[in-house]
């Protein structure tokens, strides 16, 4: 009974709140953003900045100097000036000339640019076709016990064998070596796919979504591959400078790009003889090579670093 | 339980070889113009200036390697007249009344019936179907040597009976006669010591390189310069040979030659050379640099585990992040350069010969880099997962020290994947490193492949697959079968236990 007044006191203090609903559903947590965040873990590091502009700035570089150099293999304009051949690397000419006056720096960077192109389109359709299909062999029993089998036996081949055999039944040409790679690789991506499918398919979230009617390809395409994100990162930044090493490799022994084409394999191939003579020849597609590469690869892995939600905080 | 899951890998493992072949199949023999097999060929271009010659030499080349069946005129009425006959001469001519027959019996048999440009007689050809080929290729694979192989019309009075008996150097042998080859088993002083020549694989004769070699003894017969010394023949004759005794095969025409050194019709041999084989320069390179990467890379990578984050780790990985950035074209001329420079180690394997020790280490190292890089990166991995484990705690608490943790426990559990590598990477041995040999210029495997490929050696490249897939796909099989020996709570049966 006494305490009654002092409660008549406190319900003048305070009002009712009106109900809404949309409030109710809301929940207070900080402002996450997923993409924000694998920014600022991305710049985080200091040495990713400077490094992700010098790879950018060398893709470009590779891109667009050979649009303006004329540079082409099948014309040697200073093949009979042999005030231009073996020069050393000067101011007019960067990385000097080569045995047939051609300018080392516009060859170099040809090739580069057909290493870069290959390597890239490649990728990228088999990163689409391999994600595609390994999302759905993942999820589809069905498929899982006919594909396995495929995979059975294409995993046995070795795979330069049937790349070499692919290149030399072909033909050269971009085109080719392009369709070469997507024929090679695709099914070890989709495996890999398949794989990280299966891990996540059959956890909770999924099965309430799938109870709640959600259609497959949704599923598929908002449940399950935002999660598969940093995997699928981590696997192109090792697969763009495995594909680069694939095109170098197969035009050093001849079988990948033609004649027609620039190519940082063939260049070292045809350029080794003169490893002793003049060694700015030989080691300058070597090193930029190894440049291009190894800087395309840390890239690569900072931003799968990144993009692994578990590195945010 | 057990052995039908490897029965059913075996036979699925057939099966990938036979879609293999049937992939290669149809690969080189539809989709590369069979001209261009002719490109490497000395003889082919030669007979530039006759073209009923050339005509002949295409069509015979293609039967031979198994395109087409072919046949003219000469050979249809052979079966009537004798060789050399007026009929015989009349009957070959464009316009007689056999030509009519044989193009009216071809064109029936669903032939091609053409002209040759110059005399303008006739031949036909027909060509095989894959499958054909293909069947014709696996039946022919395993050839089993036995008394009545040998049909030799010249011959009719020779022996078949097999019996025991001795090599003219003195090994034992089994000997046989009416069989292709005469010494069926026989022992001598070159390994493997015990031979035998039963049963031979047969892979087509090699063209146009290595022209009139079986596509097997290209790859395992020895190179080099051959090595002569003084033999006794089977007729008392003395002299200076490189003869290889164990390798004679019945010929069928004697020169004064054979007749002189052979008491019977087997007088074909091979000759001992100075270098290994290819398979056997790859191979010793492939296991030296085998033994090599794991006795760097294991304890390296256990180093690495045990000081993670550490310098140790810091350095190793940036040695990892090398390698696998990097093409390997790259970093074994920058490896190269290093030796050649810094130690005087020989430049490419020819300077020196394989006789000598110094030739084999900048290949054998260059070799090694990569699979150190790898085994580095996994032992690491597979350590400190194990490290992290809750037995691992569980030993800590109970008291035992670091050392024995590592050398008992972990190292234990960790190795079980690797161990798992060991046979895939042992046939890796024998298909060669294609860029280490083909920067080095070593004799071996390696090469083979891309010159095949280059001078358009089909049935090299054929027979290439064959092997190469058969070692690939046998020694994942082992892989998997050491793995469950290893670690005995991994059954293949229950979770398909392929990584």
């Amino acid at each position: 009974m006494m305490e009654r007044p002092m409660e008549d006191n406190l319900d003048n203090l305070f009002e009712f709140a009106e109900f809404d609903e949309k409030e109710s559903e809301h929940i207070a947590a900080p402002r996450y953003s997923y993409w924000k965040s694998v920014w600022r873990t991305f710049v985080r590091s200091k040495v990713t900045i400077p490094l992700t502009i010098f790879v950018i700035a060398l893709v470009l570089f590779a891109l667009i100097q050979p649009m303006y150099s004329g540079y082409s293999p099948t014309v040697a304009p200073n093949i009979n000036n042999s005030d231009m051949k073996y020069l050393s690397p000067s101011r007019e000419h960067i990385f000097g000339t080569d045995n047939i006056g051609n300018e080392v720096w516009d060859v170099v960077w040809a090739g580069a640019r057909n290493s870069i192109i290959v390597s890239f389109v490649s990728t990228t359709i088999i990163m689409v076709v391999g994600i595609l299909v390994g999302a759905l062999w993942g999820f589809s029993k069905k498929m899982d016990k006919w594909m396995i089998e495929v995979y059975n036996v294409v995993s046995n081949v070795p795979y330069l064998l049937l790349a070499m055999i692919l290149s030399y039944v072909l033909g050269a040409g971009l085109g080719s070596l392009i369709f070469v790679m997507v024929c090679i690789d695709w099914i070890f991506v989709a495996y890999f796919i398949r794989t990280q499918v299966m891990i996540i398919r059959d956890r909770e979230y999924n099965m309430a979504s799938k109870c709640l009617g959600t259609k497959t390809f949704t599923m598929i395409v908002k449940n399950i591959l935002p999660y598969l994100v940093s995997v699928i990162v981590t696997y192109i930044s090792r697969e763009i400078p495995l594909l680069i090493s694939y095109e170098v490799f197969l035009s050093y022994l001849g079988l990948g790009l033609g004649t027609n084409y620039a190519s940082l394999g063939r260049t070292i191939s045809q350029y080794k003889s003169f490893m002793t003579g003049y060694p700015h020849l030989f080691w300058i597609p070597v090193l930029v090579l190894a440049a291009i590469a190894i800087s395309l690869y840390v890239v690569g892995q900072k931003l799968a670093d990144a993009t692994d939600p578990r590195t945010h905080r | 339980m057990k052995r039908g899951y490897i029965l059913k890998r075996l036979l699925r493992s057939v099966i990938s070889i036979v879609i293999i072949m049937l992939v290669v199949f149809t690969l080189v023999y539809t989709l590369v113009p069979r001209d261009n097999i002719f490109f490497e060929d000395a003889t082919y271009r030669k007979l530039g200036g006759k073209p009923d010659d050339k005509t002949d030499y295409v069509y015979n080349t293609w039967m031979k390697l198994g395109y087409l069946d072919f046949v003219k005129i000469n050979d249809y009425c052979l079966e009537r007249y004798e060789a050399g006959s007026s009929e015989m001469q009349n009957a070959i001519q464009p316009d007689s009344k056999e030509t009519a027959e044989f193009i009216e019996h071809y064109e029936s048999l669903g032939y091609t019936v053409q002209r040759y440009t110059v005399s303008n007689r006739v031949y036909a050809y027909k060509d095989r179907p894959l499958f054909q080929r293909m069947w014709n290729w696996f039946s022919n694979l395993i050839q089993i040597d036995h008394v009545n192989r040998v049909q030799d019309p010249n011959n009719p009075d020779l022996e078949r009976k097999i019996y025991f008996g001795r090599t003219p150097t003195g090994g034992l042998a089994l000997i046989g006669s009416g069989t292709i080859h005469k010494y069926l088993i026989y022992t001598d002083s070159h390994f493997p010591f015990i031979h035998q020549n039963i049963i031979t694989l047969n892979m087509g004769e090699s063209y146009p390189t290595y022209q009139g070699l079986e596509a097997l003894s290209v790859m395992f017969s020895s190179q080099g310069t051959e090595v002569k010394r003084d033999v006794t023949f089977e007729t008392g004759e003395t002299g200076s040979s490189a003869i290889n005794f164990g390798s004679l095969t019945y010929k069928e025409n004697l020169d004064r030659m054979d007749r002189k050194k052979f008491v019977d019709h087997y007088a074909n041999y091979t000759t001992f050379k100075d270098q290994t084989s290819m398979v056997g320069t790859s191979f010793i390179m492939g296991i030296f640099a085998l033994l090599l990467a794991y006795g760097i890379g294991l304890p390296f990578g256990v180093a690495m585990a045990r000081n993670k984050d550490g310098l140790i780790d810091k350095f190793g990985m940036l040695y990892i992040i090398f390698i696998t950035s990097v093409p390997s074209l790259a970093y074994i001329y920058i490896f190269r350069y290093l030796g050649t420079t810094w130690f005087g180690l020989p430049n490419v394997f020819t300077t020196f010969g394989p006789s000598d020790l110094r030739s084999w280490i900048l290949p054998i190292i260059s070799l090694a880099l990569p699979s150190i890089s790898s085994l580095m990166l996994w032992i690491r991995r597979y350590v400190v997962d194990q490290m992290n484990s809750d037995y691992v705690k569980f030993a800590k608490a109970k008291g035992l020290s670091r050392k024995e943790i590592f050398s008992r426990h972990i190292f234990k559990n960790a190795s079980i994947p690797i161990v798992h590598g060991i046979p895939s990477s042992l046939a890796g041995c024998i298909t060669g490193a294609i860029i280490t040999e083909a920067i080095y210029s070593v004799g071996g495997m390696g090469k083979m492949l891309p010159n095949a490929i280059n001078q358009y050696n089909n049935v090299m490249i054929v027979a290439l697959t064959f092997l190469f897939s058969t070692i690939s796909v046998l020694s994942v099989l082992l892989g998997d079968i050491i793995l469950t020996k290893v670690d005995p709570r991994i059954s293949l049966t229950e979770k398909a236990g392929r990584s």
